[in-house]
């Protein structure tokens, strides 16, 4: 059973298709990136992933459930206990400290326990920063919060929104080295980004265009780089329109 | 296919811990309780926000204080005013009753514990006879002077009230009709009910004006007239009591009941009127704290809906982080309570202090605390607030969560 899987997801708005019939399957402990250009359905494809949006069309599986049709109220708890969401912002709440913004994802989800939050804190170097308020901390001190609390429930995959895009170089590596011990920790990724230095990260990256997977590059550094091209003419070709089995 | 790609293929997974495969862990019994995750979160927001809920808490605050003053005035208004119409003389007078009744010093006393306690402020009997000066004839009045100073405060005495025996105060009339002047001594001649004939001399300790036909009469005390006169019957005794027309004339009732000999009366001029403007003053007092109460409503409703609507995203956070929409609500209730509650405390002294300063200068008076309103001010703020809380939280809950992903 794979762990997520979008079969012939669609999503429009008005008259406006954002996403166009995508199949797209996550295995356990996989890392993939998702890139294109703005407008290109990376924020959609993410929402619905994510469970804050529901597809037009076709069926989203996480852990073997399908998500597509449920109640708001039941997406928000499939999203508490099996999602973790890192943002380009990183929003933290600015009247928590980091070790608070930690304990409400804990909060929201079962009990606050300060000490397994302190834990997270310190598993990306911020235990010593962990009374400090976000305005206290610098941008990648505050990424790395967001990490902290976006694992602290054990998510069954972690979902990250340009989680380079605010950083300097020096913080960029300092998060890709976090994303890159999740991963090899078992963690699954999705990571939606504009660097290809962050994209090569990955075992494979999704690329997008105009709501649909253009191709699906393999990438050489798990597995000497695959290129697979999908163009969108081969697909409508052969009646798919733009999807592709990842 | 590049699907069927599983995690082993990643270099160094082997030897890796299988985080993502482990099952769900439930958190330890240690854990700190939700509620007091609730709280720090709620006294966080409001301590580390400070400058933010400043602007709230005053705006809970003056609403509170006004409301607190205003309410405390509207209930000590009666009193402040009662004492105020209490200058202009008795509102409650007792006379022997038709076909034979009499009114005796006992009955005059015992009619004190009818009123409500603390609410007399005087009750002076009075004895009527005529006497002459000079062969001129003048109505001599035995009273208690000392209460009559208190059931009378608007007679302006020039000179002194009588202090000892033999001293007289005498009215405007008698002093220009004989000539005297505070310190004149004058000699009062005439004949007791019994028929025995006196003659005695008075000094004038004052003269009294009023503007009404006390000025005919002159009075002294009632040793004096019994010396005069011999003891006998009260011709009325006036009273003069802090109380509302109902209970005067509850008052009246329970007198005529129990004492057949006398027959009680309301001053109908006094205590229609007094209650006329009582009704009055307080209906518009009413009216003021109605409007300031709404007020307050939408200046706290105002304060609350922009603390509530730049906090939109956190809003969004929370739900992306799977907060619930009755969590998010009760998060906010919980610091609007918060600030209502203080600010209903803040309120209920100042208003206090408001509603004292008001009293001393328009009625001259100090006002009495009431703990009881510091108590409803407390509640009524609280309830205001979680109510202006309530409405911009109910909409700022439909906040769509991938708001915060969009990074709007």
């Amino acid at each position: 059973m794979s762990l997520l899987e979008l079969r012939g997801v669609s999503k429009t708005y008005g008259n406006v298709r954002a996403l166009w019939d995508i199949d797209l399957t996550v295995e356990e402990g996989q890392w993939i990136a998702i890139m294109g250009p703005s407008g290109s359905g990376k924020t959609t494809m993410m929402n619905i992933v994510g469970c804050m949006d529901r597809p037009s069309q076709g069926e989203v599986r996480l852990g073997g459930v399908n998500i597509s049709q449920e109640s708001g109220k039941n997406l928000t708890a499939i999203r508490r206990d099996k999602i973790g969401l890192i943002f380009q912002q990183f929003h933290l709440i600015n009247y928590l400290t980091a070790l608070e913004n930690v304990m409400v994802a804990q909060y929201y989800h079962s009990l606050p326990d300060e000490k397994e939050a302190l834990l997270a804190l310190e598993r990306v170097g911020l235990k010593e920063r962990a009374k400090h308020l976000p305005s206290q901390l610098s941008g990648g001190e505050q990424q790395r919060v967001c990490i902290a609390r976006a694992l602290i429930n054990y998510p069954m995959l972690i979902l990250a929104d340009e989680p380079t895009g605010n950083l300097d170089e020096a913080n960029e590596k300092v998060v890709l080295g976090i994303l890159r011990q999740l991963h090899q920790e078992g963690s699954a990724i999705i990571v939606v980004t504009h660097d290809p230095e962050v994209a090569e990260e990955a075992q494979r990256t999704v690329v997008l265009e105009h709501g649909r997977i253009a191709r699906i590059i393999e990438n050489d550094k798990w597995n000497k780089w695959n290129s697979v091209e999908n163009s969108a003419a081969n697909n409508e070709e052969n009646g798919k329109g733009g999807a592709a089995d990842a | 296919m590049a699907d069927e790609r599983k995690r082993e293929d990643a270099p160094g997974r082997e030897d890796a811990p299988k985080r993502a495969a482990e099952p769900r862990r439930e958190r330890p019994a240690g854990g700190m309780g939700r509620r007091a995750f609730y709280l720090r979160m709620v006294a966080s927001s409001i301590i580390r926000r400070r400058s933010r809920m400043l602007v709230a808490l005053l705006a809970v605050a003056i609403g509170a204080t006004v409301l607190s003053g205003l309410v405390t005035i509207y209930y000590d208004i009666p009193r402040q005013m009662g004492q105020e119409f209490r200058s202009y003389g008795a509102n409650f007078i007792l006379v022997p009753s038709g076909g034979g009744g009499s009114l005796s010093a006992a009955e005059a006393e015992r009619a004190r514990e009818y009123f409500p306690a603390g609410s007399v402020v005087g009750i002076a009997p009075y004895r009527y006879q005529t006497a002459k000066i000079n062969e001129q004839p003048f109505m001599v009045a035995g009273t208690d002077l000392a209460e009559a100073r208190k059931t009378s405060p608007y007679w302006f005495v020039s000179g002194d009230w009588p202090e000892s025996a033999g001293q007289a105060l005498i009215g405007q009339e008698v002093a220009d009709t004989i000539r005297l002047l505070p310190g004149s001594v004058f000699t009062l001649t005439g004949a007791a009910p019994d028929g025995k004939s006196f003659s005695r001399d008075f000094h004038v300790s004052g003269v009294m004006q009023t503007g009404g036909t006390e000025e005919a009469f002159i009075f002294v005390s009632l040793g004096d007239f019994d010396g005069l006169m011999g003891e006998g019957a009260f011709d009325v005794v006036e009273c003069s009591v802090l109380a509302a027309e109902a209970e005067l004339s509850a008052a009246a009732g329970r007198i005529a009941a129990d004492m057949p000999g006398v027959a009680p009366r309301l001053v109908r001029r006094v205590t229609q009127s007094e209650g006329t403007v009582l009704a009055k003053l307080q209906s518009l007092v009413y009216l003021v704290t109605v409007v300031v109460l709404l007020l307050t409503m939408i200046c706290v409703a105002t304060t609350m809906m922009a603390v509530v609507a730049e906090r939109r995203k956190e809003i969004g956070l929370k739900k992306t982080l799977g907060a619930a929409n009755s969590g998010i609500v009760s998060e906010f209730l919980g610091e609007g309570v918060f600030l209502g509650g203080l600010g209903g405390l803040l309120g209920g002294g100042l208003g206090f202090v408001f509603a004292q300063m008001v009293s001393s200068r328009v009625f001259y008076r100090s006002i009495a605390l009431r703990p009881a309103l510091i108590l409803v001010t407390l509640i009524v703020s609280v309830l205001v607030t979680g109510l202006a809380c309530l409405l911009p939280i109910r909409g700022a809950t439909e906040v769509d969560p991938a708001i915060v992903l969009r990074g709007e």
